[in-house]
């Protein structure tokens, strides 16, 4: 897609030099990760660009705490991440799961980043149901120099919308080893085989209990907690009572109805149930 | 203007571009590759893929100035020695063309497939070769030639390509 109005493009080669621009940032000039949807749609209100890929981030780091996933990691690099380099920690089977479940084909996982796929917040994101599941905390860096953190789920405003403030930064997504030693399961529907996740919903069984996230399905993603295996009976009205609230209710666009993908996330939330041993 | 220095199908370029052309207009108006296509202005039909650094891309959805100092490969860099690369060959002999507009994103994400997987089932054709569009549909003959180019790019097999070429994943 042309970028008629695109004057300025920037590549910051290191943090300084970022945080440099950040002061800059806002509605004329944006931030570029792998520019996927950036480049998919008219942007008619874009001056100038900053691109994040000169910034040489480590894409993994691992330490006793947990993952560190830079921002600009690739869908792609995360996918062909290998599990058995990480025998401790189970969940990391799932992140190719969900880095497929981004339907743009390899063209697109190759070039798209864990950073824009959160920070874009659309319902059928699964860095956001990846980072939902595991319990991922958000590093993001003001552009007064500060940094802060947060939940990830609780960046998603909305459809298309984040909660990050004009000029602000994701830096990097944390996924602690709590989470990461547990057992997951992933489950997605949509209306064709490689078409867009209209239910995106991942379970996790560990030490610290069972979680379940339900997304694509909703608005904004739905995490519902357990000190253990709920009953099937519990989790399906849990389940259905957040498809009433969370967001505004069941979500409805050209990739699935509201009816269909309550009906799928029931089914996928008690599949997963079963999955991670759950009886009853 | 912004100085970019990239290296295309194997020749060094330099050029002044605007930080708004795409690499698809770079490579098709500036350095006249119009092997490369544009099919949709929504980053959807895969026609415009080409290989930079190795992998495959959509050059629609790339400035030029992201591309400095990197290396592009599109289609017209393939052959070798009048050769055609395997891919290309396969799809000539198994008629996996109709208009052709499709053709040259669907031979550099093919190659990008066989560099990560050299032996693809039929459903890993399909899935490897996903966005990539064909609107005359011709996808059976598509995915039988990359099939049919998997089996040539063997090891031993007959058809021989340079290995700088071989795959995109490389
Ligand atoms: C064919 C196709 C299919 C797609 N399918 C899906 C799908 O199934 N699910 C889905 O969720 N998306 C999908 N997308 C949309 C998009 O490709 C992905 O969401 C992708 O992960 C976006 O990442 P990116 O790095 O390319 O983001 P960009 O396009 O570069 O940026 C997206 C937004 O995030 C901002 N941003 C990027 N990085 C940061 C950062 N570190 N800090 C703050 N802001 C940042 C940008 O300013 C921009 O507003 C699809 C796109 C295409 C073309
Ligand atoms: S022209 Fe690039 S995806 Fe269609
Ligand atoms: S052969 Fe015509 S678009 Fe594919």
């Amino acid at each position: 897609m042309d970028l008629l109005t695109v004057e300025t493009f920037a590549r910051p080669t290191d943090d300084d030099a970022l945080r440099a621009l950040q002061p800059t940032l806002g509605a004329d000039r944006t931030l570029l990760g792998g520019g996927t949807w950036l480049f998919s749609v008219p942007q008619p209100h874009l001056a100038g660009v900053v691109d994040l890929a000169g910034l040489g981030w480590e894409p993994l780091v691992a330490a006793g705490d947990g993952l560190t996933v830079a921002a600009t990691t690739t869908l792609a690099a995360l996918g062909d991440v290998d599990p058995s380099s990480y025998p401790a920690w189970p969940a990391v089977a799932s992140f190719r799961g969900c880095a497929e479940a981004l339907v743009g084909s390899r063209k697109v996982r190759q070039v798209a980043t864990v950073g824009g796929n959160v920070c874009l917040a659309l319902p059928a994101a699964p860095m956001i149901t990846l980072a939902a599941v595991l319990d991922a905390t958000a590093t993001i860096w003001l552009p007064d120099g500060r940094s802060r953190t947060a939940p990830v789920v609780d960046l998603v405003a909305g459809p298309q919308r984040n909660a990050l403030a004009p000029g602000e930064v994701l830096r990097s997504l944390h996924l602690p080893a709590v989470a990461l030693r547990a057992r997951t399961a992933l489950r997605k529907a949509s209306l064709s085989p490689l078409g867009r996740s209209a239910a995106l919903l991942a379970g996790r069984r560990g030490e610290d209990g069972f979680v379940l996230a339900v997304t694509a399905s909703l608005p904004r993603p739905a995490v519902l907690r357990y000190d253990d295996v709920p009953t099937a009976g519990a989790l399906a009205a849990d389940v259905a009572a957040a498809g009433e609230t969370v967001g505004g209710g069941w979500y409805d666009d050209p990739h699935g109805s509201p009816a269909w993908r309550r009906a799928m996330s029931l089914l996928f939330a008690e599949e997963i149930r079963r999955e991670l041993g759950g009886t009853g | 203007m912004a100085r970019i220095r990239t290296t295309v199908d194997g020749l060094v370029y330099e050029d002044d571009v605007e930080p708004r052309m795409l690499l698809v207009q770079y490579l098709r108006e500036r350095l006249g590759k119009t092997g490369t296509v544009i099919g949709c202005d929504t980053s959807n039909c895969g026609a415009c893929t080409v290989h930079l650094d190795g992998l495959s891309v959509k050059s629609c959805s790339v400035l030029a100035v992201q591309a400095n100092g990197s290396e592009v490969l599109t289609v017209e860099g393939l052959e070798r020695d009048g050769q055609l690369h395997p891919v290309q060959q396969a799809f000539h002999d198994n008629h996996a063309l109709q208009c052709g507009y499709c053709t040259p994103g669907m031979i550099m994400q093919s190659i990008d497939l066989l560099g990560d997987n050299p032996d693809p089932t039929e459903q890993e054709v399909r899935e490897g070769i996903e966005g990539n569009l064909c609107r005359c549909t011709g996808y059976q003959n598509i995915v039988r030639a990359v099939q049919d180019a998997a089996q040539k790019m063997k090891p031993g097999a007959t058809a021989s390509q340079p290995a700088s070429v071989a795959g995109g994943g490389a």
